[in-house]
């Protein structure tokens, strides 16, 4: 049976106009309160359990209360009554709760929420009641109901916090830390408090008293619903003779949120309005449907296509008979490797909480272990017809108890065995001693693990206290949409980013050590040209480098890579002409004019296809033949294929290839650039735009000579 | 077929993986991220030595190189189709009496399978030439002639040449045990190497696969100048001694037949300015059997599914842009466009970003979320491998791990790793046994850790431990990772053999993962009961299920299973007035309706309430 089991909960703010009281720069009391309440009730919109929540102002301009008569209990008003809070609340309290000019007994307060609470209860089954209140203290109370109102609440079993701007320790005379001192009727209304809260729990009261600040950032983190853990009882065997009761508990798991995104309609944001549809159809050329019905299901095994219906595959699978946690046999911890743990999940195994003798016997088991230094390896199925699993139950002793903590272990399938080259017995990369140091002092002082004065050690840097940033996220947006639909998402909270990050004690330590392994580590003194930019692309900071350098960059590592994998290229191919072209004018095999001929083959038969997608492949080929033949400083072959190129263009009717030549600039090489050249650079300009008019001519009468379709076609 | 299976099923289904975990998100799910479209198939010739030295028996039954050879190829098959169904594969033989390929233009060279999908026609095939028997065929078919090892390899490159398919890793094993194949011709050596270096040239890799010979095996003679370079100088002297046994061949042909592949390719971040490229790497992960396939009924040919959305009003097809996503949260709808639900995944740009160091014994066993890492700095870069050096060495002799933050790709949110040193192992053979590199341990969020009500309970004496150590002494045994196969994929595997090949009935499986009782009793001895006498009372049940109520049923042993607890009308008629017979569990109210002879339809429990009142308040 699910317990029914809930919280019924009176929030109770102070309005009063004390509450906006400020020193110059620091935040209102009210605003503050206003923060505690929308992150507190949105905790418990998403939390969507069964808690009921009611707000009392108190300090309000109005009054609305059962119990205001006369005089009595004015300015304090039931916003809400007692009811499961939703995204209306949080809108009522971000629109409509504003600071008054009024005050109110906070007491007086208390006693409305007392009596709401009561009579909205009546009859029903509540875990717990509680009021939270929030408020400066800065009105006068009449302390002589004290006493009655401390019986009642003992009496009701009310529970009760108090959120203050100010600690509740450091309060007194002394002013809190940036503010004024606290008035007279801050310090009685403090000691009231106290007595309050003592008198409610001796001990621990005082720990319910919380300052707004501390509130707003434990509130901000989105606190996950607690799963209560599910118990999976099993018997521990050992052969057939040795059997220990047992049930494990899922102790570390990927935590999953809740609920899943589904699909609406952009327009109506109806769900309905949007069909699935699976439809099969056969891989001919008319994808003819086919119906499900007419479908049956298959396996492939290597090339072979295997019909296996599922009343086959069921009769004939592997089987299991129920749930075990068989012993196999015991192995040294030290053969088990932990990077070769898998599965999703860690279970704790203890024996059942009211049987002594399992207990005993698993002790036993669990000591035996950890004294050898050994774990059990178990064949694990989670229930009948359930995969088996092999695992190791290893030994964990706590102070407050004992366990075995099972883990999934691989089978054959799951590994995959690489070998990769040696890096230490690598004569060429044996780091120096000055590295090695480097390093070391870097671990130093980036330790995140210390030890203070008392000789304790202190961990900096806690994963499993991190809640998962993704959830904290999702739930900030999901929050901020609900509310504003139509605001843009808001950015990332500023103390989730920090978590996320090195320490700062840590960041700072770290600067000069990294200063000096910069300088220890290989860059531009040891690494050849040639590796020059790939090495930067590794270690330098890439984000700073401008877009275009970082692009040259990128291409050169491309290139470099595409090196050695593709093996050596011997000729021009035609997949990308222009590397090709650029790897065998570096690797220097083949002499210049053969490479070049390559290339103007590959060229001319690209140039053949009359494609506006061949001609962009061309265009790079050309850029590089020129670049390459600038480089070189042989002008001939690029001159003089560019010269015949021109001459053929009207009887190949390339003129839209060559108006994309004159664009890119694509000129002749002048004298200025290769000695060789018998062009000035003005010629070589000229070479471009004059044929370009006696283009014109010659394209005209190519259009009057061709024929009626191409005429039609041009239209 | 035991060997086979060691390497039978090796890596299924690492394409896979993202089925694991049934993400409506999306996220994270192709963590085996390794996508074969873009990279084009891995292709794996064999070319196999057929002279009649292949066919002797070794010493004491060893098999034959031949047949070892032939087991080899069977479970690389087998493999393939399990693992990489994409792959493609070849089988020639070379030195053969007979001739068979296109136009026969090279003599003494018989393509036996030409490069195609494995599958289990040719898995069968490969089986037919295993054994004494097989070994016969092999004579019949092929028998052993001359050798012209050049011939061979030029018809090997035509295999890579004629195929249409983008190949992105072009792999060629040669298997002999002949150091000098032509026998000291000259012309035919140079021949052979000249072909060699042309395959090579075209981005193909050979590997040697030599067997014992009486006298050793000399690479030095001739196959030196015909394989490719290693990897790396180390790997050099490692790899030239001969394969004597089944295991080791296996173990040689298994580490160079997969193509590492990277899941990720990232900077590893140490501060500020100071990237060292690193590869992403997965060694271990859950292997699942692979989705089912539809076909169509009339043919057993494949279908294609479609998937369409479509508007229920107007029924009109809907682009992924006319839709919107929405969560419902206290009655409330909101509502987010596709893109912003992924930009919320994103922190930060990929990759590894080092927080800081920790000592090793702050890494908690029971971390774990799911299968580890590796991390190897970039071969290709130079500078990856000399700047990752002395990072790694210093963790290791410094015995800490680098806590590190990592992205793997865009959109993923952020995890933590504990990138934990793992020095190089090799066994006696050589051959490494752990790579050297980074595992990649992720750690968990405060919300991936829950928190237990452990119960209190009494702990055990040194006495009753001291048994217990007994046991745990006698069944003590050295746990090999690889020792274990997966019952489930087995045996799925072995049904689609047995249906492709239309046996009677599917190979057996042996299931390790049983405890073998008989052998654990046998060894323990008086051991258990000694134990049980200590830590048990006489009358305590351990199998018994944990709440009490079975044991008097047990005791009486008889053939009823419960005892009836018989009920009297007068009490029965009570239930009914105060109207409470919802207390009374189903077996009661059934036994109950048994015993006055109602008669009830169904079996809920409301029904045989109402059944039971219907009948007696008449």
């Amino acid at each position: 049976m699910a317990r029914s089991a809930k919280t019924a909960l009176v929030l109770c703010l102070d309005v009063g106009f004390s509450m906006s009281n400020s020193a110059p720069g620091q935040e209102p009391p009210f605003q503050q309160a206003k923060k505690v309440i929308q992150k507190f009730v949105q905790r418990q919109v998403f939390a969507e359990n069964k808690d009921e929540l009611g707000l009392v102002l108190f300090g309000s301009d109005n009054t609305k209360n059962n119990l205001a008569k006369d005089d009595q209990y004015q300015n304090i008003s039931v916003h809400r009554q007692l009811m499961i809070p939703n995204f209306e609340l949080l809108e009522e309290i971000q629109n409509d709760v504003h600071p008054g000019s009024q005050q109110a007994d906070w007491l007086d307060a208390l006693v409305v929420c007392m009596d709401l609470l009561q009579n909205e209860t009546l009859g029903k089954k509540y875990e717990r009641l509680n009021i939270v209140m929030l408020t400066d203290l800065n009105t006068p109370s009449s302390p002589d109901q004290l006493d009655i109102i401390i019986g009642n609440l003992k009496r009701a079993g009310i529970t009760l916090q108090f959120f203050l701007p100010f600690p509740v320790d450091g309060g007194g005379s002394n002013p809190p830390h940036g503010g004024k001192a606290l008035s007279r009727e801050q310090q009685q209304g403090l000691e009231m408090t106290k007595q309050v809260m003592m008198s409610l729990d001796e001990e621990d009261g005082l720990e319910e008293v919380y300052t707004f600040s501390d509130a707003i950032e434990k509130l901000s983190v989105f606190k996950r619903v607690e799963k209560r853990p599910m118990a999976w009882p099993c018997t521990l065997t050992i052969g057939s003779s040795l059997a220990i009761k047992i049930v494990g508990y899922k102790a570390v798991c990927e935590e999953r949120p809740r609920k899943s995104w589904s699909v609406v309609d952009a327009q109506t944001h109806q769900k309905d309005d949007i069909k699935r549809d699976v439809v099969y159809c056969l891989n001919d050329d008319e994808e003819t449907e086919v119906q499900k019905d007419d479908t049956i299901q298959g396996y492939r095994y290597g090339s072979d296509i295997v019909p296996f219906s599922k009343v086959d595959q069921d009769q004939m699978k592997y089987k299991t008979d129920g749930k075990s946690f068989a012993v196999l046999g015991f192995t040294k911890q030290s053969m088990i490797n932990r990077h070769q743990f898998v599965g999703t999940q860690v279970l704790k195994v203890f024996a059942p909480k009211d049987d002594e003798h399992a207990g005993v016997a698993l002790s036993g088991l669990i000591r035996a272990l950890d004294d050898l230094k050994m774990v059990a390896v178990v064949r694990y199925v989670y229930a009948r017809n359930g995969n088996p699993q092999l695992g190791a139950a290893f030994p964990c002793i706590k102070e407050k108890y004992e366990c075995l903590v099972y883990i999934q272990l691989p089978f054959m399938e799951d590994l995959r065995q690489y070998s990769f080259p040696s890096l230490e017995n690598n004569k060429k990369y044996t780091p120096s001693e000055d590295q090695l140091s480097a390093v070391d002092s870097l671990i130093d002082s980036m330790m995140l693990v210390e030890e203070d004065k008392d000789g304790v050690k202190k961990d900096l840097f806690k994963v499993n206290h991190i809640p998962n940033p993704q959830y904290q996220r999702l739930f900030q947006c999901l929050h901020h949409r609900a509310v504003n639909p139509s605001a843009p998402l808001p950015p990332m909270d500023p103390w989730l980013t920090t978590a996320l990050q090195r320490p700062l004690a840590v960041a700072t330590r770290c600067q000069a050590p990294l200063e000096i392994l910069k300088k220890k580590f290989p860059l531009k003194e040891v690494v050849k040209k040639k590796e020059l930019k790939t090495s930067k692309e590794l270690f330098g900071n890439s984000t700073e480098e401008p877009d275009a350098k970082k692009a040259k960059v990128d291409e050169e590592e491309d290139f470099n890579l595409a090196d050695i994998t593709e093996g050596s290229i011997t000729q021009v191919g035609s997949v990308d002409p222009a590397r090709d072209f650029r790897t065998l004018i570096r690797q220097k095999s083949l002499p210049f004019g053969e490479v070049c001929q390559q290339l103007t083959g590959r060229i001319e038969q690209l140039l053949g296809n009359k494609n506006m997608n061949y001609y962009i492949k061309c265009i790079p080929c050309i850029q590089t033949f020129r670049e390459q033949s600038v480089q070189v400083g042989n002008a001939d072959h690029y001159n003089s294929y560019i010269q015949s190129l021109k001459t053929s263009i009207p009887v190949r009717g390339l003129q839209e290839f060559w108006d994309m030549l004159v664009q890119d600039a694509l000129t002749l090489i002048n004298k200025d650039e290769v000695e060789g050249s018998t062009f000035s650079s003005h010629d070589a300009k000229q070479f471009l735009t004059a044929g370009e008019k006696k283009e014109e001519v010659v394209a005209a009468v190519v259009d009057d000579t061709g024929d009626v379709d191409d005429l039609l076609d041009m239209m | 077929p035991e060997m086979a299976r060691l390497v039978h099923a090796s890596m299924a289904q690492w394409n896979d993986y993202h089925h694991e975990d049934e993400d409506v998100d999306g996220e994270e799910r192709d963590e085996s991220g390794v996508d074969y479209k873009s990279t084009g198939r891995d292709s794996l010739v064999f070319l196999v030595d057929a002279s009649k030295e292949m066919f002797i028996m070794g010493e004491d039954e060893e098999p034959s190189p031949f047949d070892m050879t032939m087991q080899c190829v069977r479970s690389v098959y087998t493999s393939k189709i399990i693992s990489s169904d994409k792959d493609l594969v070849a089988l020639v033989f070379y030195g053969t009496e007979q001739s068979k390929n296109p136009r026969n233009s090279f003599k003494h060279v018989y393509i036996y399978h030409d490069l195609d999908l494995p599958g289990a026609r040719r898995v069968q095939d490969v089986d037919g030439l295993r054994g004494e028997k097989g070994a016969q065929v092999a004579g019949e078919t092929m028998g052993s002639g001359n050798t012209n090892l050049g011939e061979a390899l030029w018809c090997c490159s035509n295999l890579y040449s004629d195929i249409k398919l983008r190949l992105s890793h072009k792999r060629l094993m040669i298997f002999t045990c002949r150091d000098t194949p032509h026998g000291g011709d000259s012309e035919r050596d140079r021949q052979a190497r000249t072909k060699a270096s042309d395959l090579k040239e075209t981005g193909v890799v050979i590997d040697l696969m030599h067997l014992m010979k009486p006298g050793g095996f000399d690479v030095s003679l001739f196959f030196c100048d015909v394989v490719s370079p290693p990897e790396d100088e180390a790997e050099l002297g490692l790899q030239m001694e001969p394969c004597g046994k089944l295991e080791d061949l296996q173990k040689r042909v298994r580490a160079k037949e997969m193509k590492k592949r990277s899941v990720a390719r990232l900077n590893l971040c140490l501060g500020e300015g100071m990237n060292v490229a690193v590869g992403v790497y997965i060694t271990a992960l859950q292997a699942r059997k692979p989705n089912a396939i539809k076909l169509y009924r009339d043919n057993n040919e494949p279908v294609r599914t479609k998937t369409r959305l479509y508007h229920t009003q107007t029924g009109s097809l809907l682009l992924p842009s006319d839709t919107k996503r929405v969560q419902v949260y206290a009655g409330r709808q909101i509502v987010m466009e596709k893109d912003e639900v992924d930009v919320i995944k994103k922190f930060s740009d990929p990759g590894l970003e080092l927080i800081g160091f920790k000592p090793m014994e702050r890494l908690k066993l029971h971390h774990h979320l799911r299968s580890a890492v590796f991390i190897y700095p970039e071969e290709e870069m130079v500078t990856g491998v000399s700047n990752f050096n002395p990072f790694f060495t210093m963790c290791s002799v410094r015995n800490v791990f680098a806590l590190c933050k990592y992205t793997r790709i865009r959109n993923s949110p952020p995890r933590f790793l504990a990138l934990v040193p793992q020095k190089e192992e090799v066994d006696d053979g050589q051959a490494q046994i752990a790579a050297p590199g980074f595992h990649g341990i992720f750690l968990p969020y405060a919300d991936d850790i829950r928190t237990l009500d452990t119960p209190q309970l009494p702990t055990a004496s040194e006495s009753q431990v001291d048994k217990m150590k007994e046991i745990v002494h006698k069944l003590r045994f050295k746990y090999r990772s690889d020792a274990f196969e997966n019952p489930v994929l087995q045996q799925h595997y072995r049904n689609l053999e047995a249906l492709a090949l239309d046996l009677m009935a599917p190979e057996h499986i042996e299931d390790l993962t049983m405890p073998n009782v008989n052998m654990i009793d046998q060894r323990l001895g008086s051991l258990a009961q000694e134990f049980r006498d200590l830590v048990y009372p006489a009358d305590y049940n351990p199998e018994g299920k944990t709440a009490p109520k079975r044991k008097p049923a047990e005791a009486a042993g008889g053939t009823e299973k419960k005892p009836k607890v018989e009920m009297s009308e007068d009490e029965l008629r009570g239930h009914v007035q105060k109207g409470n017979l919802g207390k009374l569990t189903v077996p009661v109210l059934k036994d109950a309706c048994k015993q006055f002879g109602v008669k009830v339809t169904g079996t809920k429990k409301q029904e045989l309430i109402d059944a039971l009142t219907a009948q007696l308040t008449k």
